[in-house]
Parts: structure tokens; sequence; C-alpha cells
């Protein structure tokens, strides 16, 4: 299993999650972060700002699926522009469920 | 080391603290999150009731998103099982929506006040 940390616009969470979803994949978690990138915020006219605003879409998928989510996210969260996001994936070595106590998604 | 990630209900967060603190793992980040699992939102945990002409367009009684909230716990190795125990026996309802637990990997844990590396800086 992989967990996929998808940091996305904020406009732009509900296509992705929308999109992930017609493509089977429900289960997500949101979670409201700010942050910067490489350009250190942005600078519109005399004001800077720092830390921006992002969501971060949270999901585990089976190893077979990571390829087809990421490029669904690439697909919905892009806009050519800075600040269109990152997506990390990392392991998870085990996922139980809480209602029933069994191991796996 | 691994990292213990619980997404569970926000009304079962002060007991899941209490059995924590109790099993010996006082230490956790937590984080209002939402999310939704396999029944996509609408299960009856937070649903109401539509008129039918309202569900004729499709509508649903459930919410997209359900306010869940993510606890963070990060133990050594050997600890793993007795703190997914704790949490799935305080936060069993036999009702959807209970939540997830996983199970990741961590490298480093670096304690910022003493600079302890590993094993020795979440103990």
């Amino acid at each position: 299993m992989k967990m996929i940390k998808a940091i996305v616009r904020p406009e732009a969470s509900d296509l992705v999650t929308e999109g992930l979803a017609e493509a089977g994949y429900f289960t997500m978690t949101k979670i409201q972060a700010f942050g910067r990138g490489k350009q250190k915020g942005i600078t519109v006219g005399e004001m800077h700002y720092d830390e921006l605003p992002k969501v971060m879409i949270m999901m585990v998928v089976e190893d077979a699926d990571v390829d087809e989510v990421l490029k669904l996210i690439k697909y919905k969260a892009y806009t050519g522009n800075f600040g269109d996001g990152k997506v990390f994936v990392t392991p998870v070595e085990k996922a139980f469920t809480v209602r029933t106590g069994m191991m796996g998604l | 080391m691994k990292e213990i990630i619980a997404i569970i209900r926000p009304k079962k967060v002060g007991r899941t603290k209490d059995a924590l603190s109790e099993s010996g793992f006082p230490s956790f980040m937590a984080v209002a999150v939402f999310g939704r699992g396999h029944q996509r939102g609408i299960a009856a945990e937070v649903n109401c009731e539509l008129p039918p002409e309202l569900l004729s367009q499709g509508k649903s009684g459930g919410m997209k998103y359900i306010p869940k909230r993510m606890l963070t716990i990060v133990v050594p190795d050997a600890d793993v099982d007795k703190v997914v125990e704790t949490i799935l026996s305080v936060n069993q309802t036999a009702q959807i929506g209970d939540g997830k637990i996983f199970v990741c990997p961590v490298d480093e844990a670096l304690r910022v006040r003493t600079d302890e590396h590993g094993d020795k800086a979440i103990l």
C-alpha cells in the first residue's frame, strides 16, 4: 500500500476529489494547510504572501493503483502556473478498519 | 520507529487520549480533517431527511465530507501492536464511520530541546 499526499490549490481540491471518485477512488482525507514552494510564496504589488493556503488530499491506495491516481491528480490539478502543488508517495505497512478490526483497505 | 495515523470520530478523541495515556503513550498530534470512506460520505452518521423533490434531483441527505480527527502517534516498532489494539478497542462502535488506522515507517526522529536522535527522541 502507498499513501499519496497531494498538496493542491484549494479551488482545485473539489475537482481532484470528484475526478478521483468518478474513477472509483472515493476514500480520501482532506486537510487544510499553508505552505510555500520554491518561489517563496507570492508577491502581488507591494504585498508579499509568504505562506499560501493549500489543501492536502491524503489517500491510501494499493500499489497497483498509484500510477492511475497520480495521473488523475496531475490532470485535474493542472493549471500550468506556479503553485499547482506537489504530490508525495510514501509507503504504508499496515492498514486497519476500526469498525471490524480487520487488516487491509 | 513507526508512525500510526488514526482517523477517528471527533467524539471519541477524549476517550482515545485517556486510553492511550493509560497504556503509556501520552504523546500524539491531532488535526481536524474532513474525509470520506467507501460509503462516499453518505453514511447515516450525518444524515437528514430530504423532501422527495430534492431526492429526485439526485441530491442525497448525506454530506460529501465527514469531519474526523486525525491522530498521529510515533512509537518504537515493538509497541505498534499495543497502540493499534488500544485505539481499536476504544473506537469500535460497530457502525460505519469508525475510521481507519495506517502504520507507516519513520526513518529518523529528533527532539529539538535536547538534540536526541532516534528511539530516544520519542520515549
